[in-house]
């Protein structure tokens, strides 16, 4: 068991370096630290735990989690590794994983895109933008008009121009 | 009482919500479109004779021009840097703070109509709108956001009682937007709304963003932070909003 868990530390190792190795190809202009990557895909994982390990991603990761260090506590977790639901951004893909060993979390990482930019901007950025479908709707219930209106001639054409006509 | 001007090259559409005498309330709409027929023979450049332009020709030095043309240009400075070079005043090689003249004008005509008395009212210069307080019949001002494709249809409908919010996109000039640091036309995204406190910034973050193309979206969720929220569509007709956008329900 000490073998298996040791193993998958040294998986998430391997993969932490990548991304400490990728993020610092190119200097990003914000600085960019790298996150507990479970931070980035909210609580769409379909694995139970939620609370991943915290800290460095570029540190080595302790196995040991809290509460659930006795053998002798019965684990509600299923020993594998469990993959959370795929996440779309402009960016790529983020996917979440976590490795279950003796029913503790020994392994956890996230899968983001690692070229150019996208390597520096994703981990800050994705948490604060929200993706939805584009609605096309009626504007009966407005008082006014936001939109690229730059011309006096694609006012006329413009929702605001009806509005004000309307009102008028 | 509402009200249709046509100047600074666009269409300002002005709505009075107070409970006021007419005639006071006309008083206030001709001092508004004075201030901005105004600020378009001071700072327009399609008007030789205009401080922007003569500062342009060298016949006037900065330190020279008004308070007003210093406090623009100084604005400018810091957008320049505050969107890492995106918010550009001299874009097309020669002065012309334009982009950010609009929105400020616009916010320096609601904060004298509020100094008059007009605690309810929205300006929209060229889907631009600076409002405060309440519409008419009472409640929020509730703003509908044009769908990038659909002319007659809105995206999105905020509602809000004091703020601005500002809309760029490249469905009505197609390549006019243009990307400063490539001096290309600026690709990736469609329409950029930003809502926020002061529409001279949240115009320059909109139209920063869009010349920035899809990098825009994480430099906007940035802005957040600062309590300027957006709404994008992208080119390909994907939509992103940040948590606080106030939508209305």
């Amino acid at each position: 068991m000490r073998r298996s868990t040791a193993a998958a530390i040294g998986t998430l190792t391997g993969a932490a370096l990548i991304v400490g190795v990728r993020l610092s190809v190119q200097p990003p202009a914000a600085p960019v630290v790298a996150q507990a990557p479970l931070d980035l895909a909210d609580s769409d994982t379909s694995a139970k735990p939620s609370a991943p390990p915290s800290g460095s991603a570029s540190k080595k990761p302790e196995a040991k989690k809290p509460a659930v260090d006795k053998e002798a506590v019965k684990s509600p977790f299923k020993d594998g590794v469990f993959k959370g639901k795929a996440s779309n951004n402009p960016y790529g893909t983020i996917q979440v994983s976590i490795r279950v060993t003796d029913g503790k979390i020994a392994a956890a990482s996230a899968t983001f895109p690692l070229t150019g930019d996208s390597a520096t901007i994703n981990p800050p950025a994705i948490a604060s933008l929200k993706q939805e479908t584009l609605t096309a709707k009626t504007a009966d219930d407005v008082n006014a008009v936001s939109g690229a209106t730059y011309t006096s001639k694609s006012y006329k054409e413009s929702l605001q121009a009806a509005l004000d006509a309307a009102k008028a | 009482m509402r009200h249709v001007e046509h100047v600074m090259g666009t269409t300002v559409s002005i709505e009075l919500a107070d409970d006021r005498p007419d005639a006071e309330l006309r008083s206030l709409i001709d001092e508004t479109c004075a201030w901005l027929h105004e600020v378009d023979q001071r700072f327009s450049t399609y008007k030789p004779g205009s401080e922007v332009m003569r500062v342009r020709r060298r016949e006037l030095a900065v330190d020279d021009a008004s308070a007003d043309l210093r406090w623009v240009l100084g604005a400018c400075a810091d957008l320049w840097r505050d969107t890492d070079g995106y918010f550009d005043a001299y874009a097309g090689g020669l002065l012309d703070p334009s982009g950010y003249v609009k929105g400020w004008s616009v916010e320096v005509a609601s904060a004298r109509l509020l100094e008059r008395g007009s605690t309810s009212h929205y300006i929209n210069a060229g889907g631009d709108i600076r409002m405060r307080g309440e519409h008419p019949d009472g409640g929020p001002w509730r703003v509908g956001i044009r769908h990038p494709w659909e002319a007659d249809k809105v995206s999105w409908v905020l509602a809000l009682h004091d703020g601005a919010i500002a809309t760029s996109g490249t469905y009505e000039r197609g390549d006019h937007v243009i990307n400063p640091r490539t001096r290309t036309p600026a690709r990736g995204l469609r329409s950029v709304t930003v809502v926020g406190a002061d529409l001279a910034l949240a115009d320059a973050y909109a139209t920063a963003a869009l010349a920035m193309g899809e990098s825009g979206l994480p430099w906007l969720a940035k802005r957040a932070a600062d309590g300027y929220e957006s709404a994008v569509v992208t080119d390909d007709g994907r939509a992103f909003t940040t948590t606080n956008l106030p939508a209305a329900v």
